[in-house]
């Protein structure tokens, strides 16, 4: 055993020490200028009114790290519920970029994503808009904040063309239609496009009457015999998922059988409780709307993870909340790669030029504008076959053909 | 106000002094969260008091208040938007078009008995039918909403209220003060009085020669005024105005928390009542997010239980039980 002489205290190895003690000191502001992850805080309606929509976000949000990784992007996220309210939104901003967060993320709803919006130009932290279609968002200059999602009207002309191409698609020829829609607020907005935009958009079909009726009603009998007297070839709805299932079953009862259902880009004919209450009678119906590309190589691996972290969902069912939130935290992930700090403006910078090529949902590559807004995202029809959503257009995106006129009630396996 | 202050006790002065010293100081050590979070205390407890000269006084019942959120904010917005007025004159018309509101549901309830529950529910159905309204009206962007420009290059023309964090947090500490103050003063005067023998009884009040129906009147018109105010300050703060946000009955319900858990009829009640349930709620979520506790809508359950905890533990508020143990009992309304 040999004793070795404890080196005594020089002024060299003092100074050394010091040194050493201040590069530790002064760590987390280097490692967060270099950091080899991203910390992203991931805003969400995951309750009150909007619960629905942000429990899904947030599935997606919880499987996208694994995924990420995979392509070689690092992201640490950290989740917040907002509440579906502005208030709860605008203050979870601060906190969550105080904790020292470099990006946010959300937040599905236009109120809450404007309220974080404020915080995050003045606090000049990035904020990658998943879902929010107003079109206020991304009119209003700010510039430390991009959307990957259409806005309100963008939707409505996208739903309408894609309309018009799968009438064209199947040569079928209706020729009279009736709008029926939720008297709620996104129902009133919906309505409201339509009346603009229909006349200008060179549809084949006439548009006899638009019929409001109240979501909460016990059954939509009396609106059915209206519609039924009215007699269209086309029903175009926008309808929540209780409503849409008292519709068809209403439709059913009382053996009205139009061409088809049709919607410009709503929810309900594609919501699980459509599927299980309807069985066979949920199929044919069809919907406009950005959908995922189940071609794309990021989506079947998005999907891959999904299914073994959420075996009581369907991918297919929750990829527009999934698929959305998902690349809302690519954009952020692939910035960060490409900038290589997480330094807001400089983050920001790499964000507003992104080109990613390779991603989830149906449309061509993210980019964004002079005003963070992404113009290629279109809407894909998509209808319900053996019970799940399933992409009929655009041809190269579909995995099968469009059937209209739908198939008669009777009969239906 | 000078009496106000001369008939205080001596502790309750050395309070307020040393809370307003502490609150106009804060924003030299607080950060950007806390900043948010007090603007947001005190915005609920100014719209939180406005209710208190309602029901807490008068004792007429409003679940609809957020009508007059709605309709200040918009109307102060309008005239900013399309004719250029700024909001320090367009809370004017606010005030006036929040007040005709509130004098059309009055003139309604009380001319023709409409009392407790039931005038409860017509404050409802007047906030329902304009939140529809609003969905269907295109001059203020019907249901797609109604936004006000953000532009940072605009921040700090306080006359047209685009200031950043510290002009809100100061216009809301003022507002709140301000209130408390108003409330004070008015519940001292013949009016007050007047208010508070409607609430305990209407038929003697009458006996005694008070004209109700006016003395209610003026508690609605007044109520709904300042109501309207607090609905500018969240326009200008949030820059947009949505009806499914505004007007939903969820907003009434939140903006009557503080004064019910603050205590009914007091002055301090809808101050302390904001103080307690805003960090309360920030407060549970940082605390079920420190635990990773990630179900949605489990803020909301312990929120509700720590609500029933309080008002089961102090039926009359928090500031009653607070006043007594400090000695302010009499001064506690």
């Amino acid at each position: 055993m040999t004793h070795q002489r404890k080196a005594a205290p020089t002024r060299r190895r003092v100074l050394a020490g010091a040194a050493a003690a201040g590069a530790v000191a002064f760590a987390p502001a280097i490692v967060r200028a270099q950091a080899k992850s991203l910390k992203i805080a991931v805003l969400l309606t995951r309750s009150g009114y909007l619960a629905p929509a942000g429990q899904s976000c947030h599935r997606g949000a919880l499987i996208a790290p694994r995924v990420l990784a995979d392509y070689g992007h690092q992201v640490d996220l950290v989740h917040v519920d907002v509440e579906s309210n502005p208030d709860v939104a605008r203050n979870q901003a601060e906190r969550v970029i105080n904790d020292g967060v470099d990006v946010v993320v959300g937040a599905f709803d236009s109120a809450c994503t404007l309220a974080i919006a404020q915080v995050c130009e003045q606090r000049q932290a990035p904020l990658v808009v998943n879902i929010a279609a107003a079109p206020a968002l991304t009119e209003q200059g700010y510039r430390f904040l991009v959307r990957n999602f259409p806005t309100g009207s963008q939707i409505a002309v996208n739903g309408l063309a894609r309309i018009k191409a799968f009438i064209e698609a199947t040569k079928a020829n209706p020729k009279t239609a009736v709008f029926l829609h939720v008297n709620d607020t996104f129902g009133t907005a919906q309505r409201q496009a339509m009346d603009r935009l229909l006349p200008n958009a060179g549809m084949p079909f006439r548009v006899l009457e638009s019929i409001a009726y109240d979501p909460r009603a016990q059954d939509l009998s009396v609106e059915v015999t209206k519609i039924r007297a009215l007699k269209p070839d086309l029903v175009l709805v926008v309808t929540r998922a209780a409503d849409a299932i008292k519709l068809v079953r209403d439709m059913v009862r009382q053996r009205f059988e139009p061409m088809g259902i049709i919607s410009p880009g709503a929810p309900g004919l594609y919501d699980e409780e459509f599927y299980e209450a309807l069985g066979p009678l949920a199929d044919y119906h069809a919907y406009a709307v950005p959908w995922a590309n189940p071609k794309s190589s990021m989506a079947q691996a998005l999907e891959k993870a999904f299914k073994p972290a959420y075996p009581n969902y369907r991918f297919a069912v929750e990829c527009f909340n999934v698929g959305f939130t998902f690349e809302a935290l690519l954009v952020a992930a692939d910035g960060f790669k490409r900038a290589g700090t997480t330094n807001g403006a400089e983050l920001m910078k790499a964000i507003r030029a992104t080109n990613i090529k390779e991603h989830i949902m149906i449309g061509g590559p993210i980019t964004f504008d002079d005003k963070g807004q992404n113009n290629n995202v279109p809407s894909a029809m998509v209808q319900n076959r053996n019970r799940a959503p399933t992409v009929v257009l655009p041809a190269e995106d579909a995995t099968m053909a469009p059937v209209f006129p739908m198939p008669p009630w009777q009969g239906r396996t | 106000m000078i009496e106000l202050w001369r008939i205080a006790p001596p502790r309750g002065r050395i309070v307020i002094a040393l809370a307003l010293a502490v609150l106009l100081a804060l924003p030299l050590a607080a950060d950007r969260y806390v900043i948010s979070v007090l603007t947001l205390i005190f915005y609920f407890a100014y719209v939180g008091q406005a209710w208190n000269l309602m029901m807490g006084y008068a004792g007429q019942l409003s679940l609809g208040h957020a009508l007059y959120v709605g309709v200040g904010g918009y109307v102060a917005a309008l005239m900013w938007l399309k004719l250029g007025i700024g909001p320090w004159l367009g809370v004017f018309a606010a005030v006036a078009a929040a007040a005709a509101f509130g004098a059309a549901i009055g003139w309604l309830g009380f001319r023709f008995g409409i009392a407790g529950v039931y005038f409860a529910l017509l404050t409802i159905a007047f906030a329902e039918f304009t939140r529809i309204g609003f969905d269907h009206l295109e001059l203020t962007g019907g249901a797609a909403g109604l936004f006000l420009p953000f532009e940072e290059k605009r921040i700090g023309e306080w006359w047209n209220l685009r200031g950043g964090q510290l002009l809100f947090y100061y216009l809301g500490l003022a507002l709140a003060a301000g209130a408390a103050l108003l409330v004070a003063l008015m519940a001292r005067s013949r009016l007050g009085y007047q208010w508070r023998a409607v609430r305990e009884d209407e038929t003697a009040a009458r006996a005694l020669g008070i004209d109700a129906f006016a003395v209610k009147m003026a508690a609605v018109v007044i109520s709904s005024g300042m109501t309207a105010v607090g609905g500018v300050f969240y326009a200008f703060y949030y820059n947009n105005l949505f009806p499914s946000q505004v007007f939903e009955i969820s907003r009434s319900i939140e903006l009557i928390l503080a004064p019910i858990v603050g205590g009914l009829g007091t002055v301090f009640g809808p101050v302390i009542g904001a103080f307690v349930l805003t960090p309360l709620g920030e407060g549970l979520t940082a605390v079920t997010g420190r635990f990773g506790i990630n179900a949605p809508g489990v803020k909301a359950v312990f929120y509700g239980v720590v609500l029933i905890v309080i008002i089961s533990a102090m039926p009359s508020g928090v500031w009653p039980r607070l006043a007594a143990l400090f000695g302010l009992k009499d001064h506690a309304r």
